[in-house]
């Protein structure tokens, strides 16, 4: 009797369209397509930049052109032409405002649609936004609060004109421009991004969050984030995406950095709901991200929580290099693929220093032909006595076409290291339905029940603004699905 | 890319010459074997199957395919004297007198190369392009042994197959083993190695079994060599409707490297595997345990339990991979790796890897990696026991979880003798 019901479900839930997607008509300045040092040069004069950086972007460049394409991913690389992208975009209308008054409507307009009411922002439980619209930063607010206790939080092209010595000290510490391919591609034509320094023993009085949105067709979206907390402070950055519905692919290779010194704390939080194709798996975002944070000083923490439930293919692994002794690495991660959605994903958690700990819990749900993959490295060098390892890996399989799969590299060079690894695969069990059923709760609440509780250890590490957008996330794309 | 040792063409050599020299029905099979290992090369550290375990070391001895000594078997280190069983020595690769077993055909393999069951079975299920070693093996093995199991036979007692090797110079060895258990026949195997002399000793082993519809066999294979053995060893199962196959894998101190593949292919439902494996490597030693379960059919239940220990500066490395295809609901697979490092020098590399493409299963997998639980030392210690005795005893509760696996008394007994005699001699207390 269920059966019917529960096919008929299962079907309208993977039929669902993308919900957030629309066009903004806004008018854009755009790149000429095509990549070359030109290319690196007039995006280099359009910000304004110094000598150094332009040296930098063009030796990434050179490493970029040497380097093959990846092949041990775990699905078919799309051919990406690196020559059809255009490589840089901005609202015409002018990068500078002072207030919310001068920006244009129609793009206040888009934040209202997603739900992010900028202007209301000021009024909001003390959310700073630093909103990228495409590539150049439209408005930041709260600033000034910030500004009060030596917090710095702008643009990275902003922080390369006002605090050089910083950025030039630690752009490309933890993510070197030769890392990947992706990588050196986004060194050499990174447009913008966040950039945040948190002063010693400050503690951020707010979470800062950026909510990222690609719009105009062909523009590849190659943010930079840096984040550096000084000695003792702590800071919590929220990132957020949804992008406009397309029928051409569209890559999305962003960097993020983030260094914590002695005693600092860093929070990552990510959910990502970037347009993800339809149904037939045509068009969708490639989310091909190198995110990295280094515990350099001692007592350190790093942590990274992520939602993705977008994208046509999401593929990056947050690591953490636990440099600083003591110091401590966190993943979390809940990553839904349904349609012909694909996620690669995991973390690296490198163990150098002593006494060093790492937690990884991810939780992967496939639906549909959706195909999830965890693949993570545990890495513990021979300096790092005692350090320690817990590792979750779970899936969950909605319909009989999806997959789920783990490659987990587990390396020790140290017997006092402590590891431990678990991974279990199943569908949603029967006898929980029925139990729930039983009670009086229909099938759909039944597994969106499960489903929340499954990944509520994940959830309930995102900061309390987030995890509504989240949970609301997660409902919206698992509703009516039925094991 | 390939590594041009002068081995490489050697081999290439040995293979031109029995080329022009085959009268056998396998000519395809081993030039396409040939091409796949010329094309592929040993592997190296670029190839994800190898990347822990370099074998470029280890090959670049002088090596010969002839021994040009005689092996002298006088039962080795893992002593089965215990052992009601009918044995077989393969003196350097090739059999000595074989028993006669009622309701068991069981022949040197250069024999019978052109009677049914190998050119049913030989080379069939073994995917040529994944692995170079099993394909130059193919290439170019010369002898072996055959068995084949009559269909409802049930044999009385186990097959014991010493692998008996001397040689009077390095010696590159490709033996070759095949087993055919019929519909609803029963057939118990273990294998050993027997070494003597000094000179290095490589040995590509490629075993085949097929086990029929509601067939069982159980395979046990002991490495208890020295360190001038090194040992490549691939072993390809089938498995039909209703068989159930165990297979019980121990690598103890010696050798310098030993890498075992198990495949196990699953071609119908309702089959039932074990797999077994304990490994306590010391010295220098690099023991490399590769299997892969490939689930292809609905209602198939398979569990793989492997532990390691290791001392000194030995590296162990696991890869276990199960694989569930579209079709295989129902499919229950299991699998854990513990590790347990006794010295600072030791490297574990492990890989516990899913795949999985149906949603109707119940699949898991863990592993660890530790030293002594302090805990249970502290707890040991506190009525009385002395600290070595205390991590003897540990290590020991660790190992013999897999050993108590094994249902054949005499070869439990001799195993564990072999791990307690050995952990003497590898764990020093400090």
């Amino acid at each position: 009797m269920e059966n019917n019901n529960s096919n008929e479900i299962l079907d309208d839930y993977i039929d669902k369209e993308y919900e957030f997607g629309f066009v903004t008509d806004i008018e854009m300045e755009v790149a000429p397509k095509g990549l070359s040092e030109e290319t690196i040069h007039y995006i280099s004069a359009k910000k304004e930049e110094p000598e150094w950086l332009k040296e930098w972007r063009l030796k990434a460049y050179q490493s970029f052109l040497k380097q093959p394409e990846p092949h041990w991913q775990n699905f078919e690389l799309p051919n990406v032409d690196f020559q059809a992208i255009s490589y840089y975009a901005a609202p015409k209308s002018g990068a500078k405002y002072k207030s919310l008054d001068e920006v244009d409507p129609a793009l206040l307009e888009t934040f209202e649609k997603l739900g992010i009411p900028l202007s209301e922002q000021k009024l909001l439980a003390g959310v700073a936004v630093d909103a990228v619209f495409d590539s150049v930063s439209v408005a930041t607010t709260f600033k000034e609060t910030l500004k009060e206790q030596g917090i710095i939080f702008c643009s990275i092209s902003e922080a390369v004109k006002e605090h050089p010595e910083l950025v030039k000290k630690y752009l490309g510490s933890v993510v070197p421009y030769s890392d990947n391919l992706y990588a050196s591609l986004n060194a050499a034509v990174f447009s913008d991004g966040s950039f945040v320094y948190i002063p010693k023993g400050v503690r951020c009085p707010m979470e800062l969050s950026t909510y990222f949105r690609i719009n105009t067709q062909n523009t590849g979206q190659f943010e930079r984030t840096l984040i550096i907390a000084d000695e003792g402070s702590y800071v919590s950055y929220l990132e957020g995406c949804t992008a406009p519905k397309r029928d051409e692919n569209q890559l999305h290779a962003a960097v993020v950095e983030l260094i914590a010194l002695e005693n600092a704390e860093i929070k990552y939080s990510t959910v990502q709901n970037w347009y993800p194709g339809d149904k037939d798996g045509k068009g969708g975002i490639y989310n091909f991200v190198t995110k990295r944070g280094v515990c350099k000083g001692a007592n350190a923490k790093i942590s990274w929580t992520q939602v993705e439930t977008g994208s046509a293919i999401t593929w990056k692994y947050p690591s953490v290099i636990l440099q600083g002794d003591n110091s401590s690495g966190e993943f979390y991660s809940v990553a839904v693929t349904r349609n012909k959605q694909v996620a690669d994903t995991g973390t690296k958690m490198f163990h150098i220093g002593k006494n060093t700990r790492s937690r990884i819990i991810s939780k992967g749900i496939s639906a549909g032909e959706g195909q999830n993959t965890y693949r993570g490295l545990v890495q513990v060098g021979t300096r790092a006595e005692n350090a320690r390892n817990f590792t979750q890996c779970d899936s969950l399989l909605i319909g009989d076409r999806c997959g789920a799969h783990t490659f987990p590299y587990i390396e020790s060079k140290n017997n006092t290291a402590m590891i431990e690894h678990e991974a279990t695969t199943s569908k949603i069990g029967e006898d929980q339905l029925f139990y729930l059923n039983q009670r009086g709760i229909e099938t759909e609440k039944a597994v969106a029940l499960i489903v929340n509780g499954y990944a509520r250890e994940v959830l309930n590490q995102l900061p309390m603004e987030f995890a509504v957008e989240a949970q609301k996330l997660l409902s919206i794309s698992l509703e009516g699905s039925v094991g | 890319m390939i590594i041009t040792t002068s081995l490489y063409d050697q081999l290439s050599a040995l293979y031109a010459d029995k080329e022009t020299a085959a009268n056998e029905g396998f000519s395809r099979l081993r030039a396409a074997a040939f091409d796949s290992f010329s094309a592929n090369g040993f592997p190296t550290a670029k190839n994800e199957e190898w990347r822990f375990t370099p074998v470029a070391p280890f090959l670049k001895e002088a090596y010969h395919f002839q021994p040009a000594a005689d092996a002298v078997s006088d039962g080795g280190m893992a002593d089965l004297s215990a052992l009601d069983a009918y044995e077989v020595v393969l003196n350097n690769g090739a059999p000595g007198k074989l028993p006669s077993i009622p309701g068991v055909k069981i022949s040197a393999l250069r024999d019978v190369l052109n009677s049914p069951a190998p050119q049913a079975y030989l080379g069939q299920s073994i995917s040529l392009s994944q692995s170079s070693f099993a394909a130059l093996n193919t290439a170019l093995f010369s002898d072996g042994l055959l068995i084949e199991v009559e269909k409802n036979t049930v044999v009385d007692k186990p097959v014991l197959i010493t692998h008996a090797y001397n040689a009077a110079w390095p010696f590159f060895a490709q033996p070759r083993l095949l087993v055919v258990a019929h519909r609803s026949s029963k057939l118990e195997f273990i294998e050993r190695y027997v070494v003597d002399g000094q000179q290095a000793l490589f040995v590509n082993s490629v075993t085949e079994c097929f086990v029929a519809e509601n067939a069982r066999v159980d395979q046990y294979n002991l490495q208890v060599t020295p360190p001038n053995f090194h040992l490549v060893n691939f072993t390809q199962v089938s498995q039909r409707a209703d068989s159930l196959y165990n297979n019980h894998t121990y690598t103890l101190p010696g050798a310098s490297l030993v890498r075992n593949n198990l495949h196990l292919d699953l071609q119908a439902s309702n089959t039932e595997s074990h797999l077994y494996g304990l490994y306590l490597a010391g010295g220098r030693q690099l023991v490399d345990n590769h299997t892969l379960v490939n689930h292809a059919n609905p209602h198939c239940f398979s569990n793989e339990l492997y532990k390691g220990v290791l001392a000194d500066a030995a590296r162990a490395v696991f890869n276990g991979k199960i694989m569930v295809q579209l079709d295989a609901q129902k499919t229950n697979a299991f699998q854990q790796n513990n590790n347990m490092l006794l010295s600072d020098k030791a490297v574990v590399d492990s890989k516990p890897q899913l795949e999985i493409f149906a949603d109707d299963v119940k699949c898991s997998h863990g592993s660890t990696l530790g030293s002594f639980d302090e805990s249970s030392l502290f707890y040991l210690k506190a009525r009385g026991i002395g600290e070595s005795s205390a991590r003897n005893m540990l290590v020991k509760a660790f190992a013999f979880d897999v050993t108590r696996q094994m249902p054949l008394a005499a070869v439990r007994d001799c195993v564990e003798a072999l791990i307690t005699e050995k952990m003497e001699s590898l764990y020093e207390p400090a």
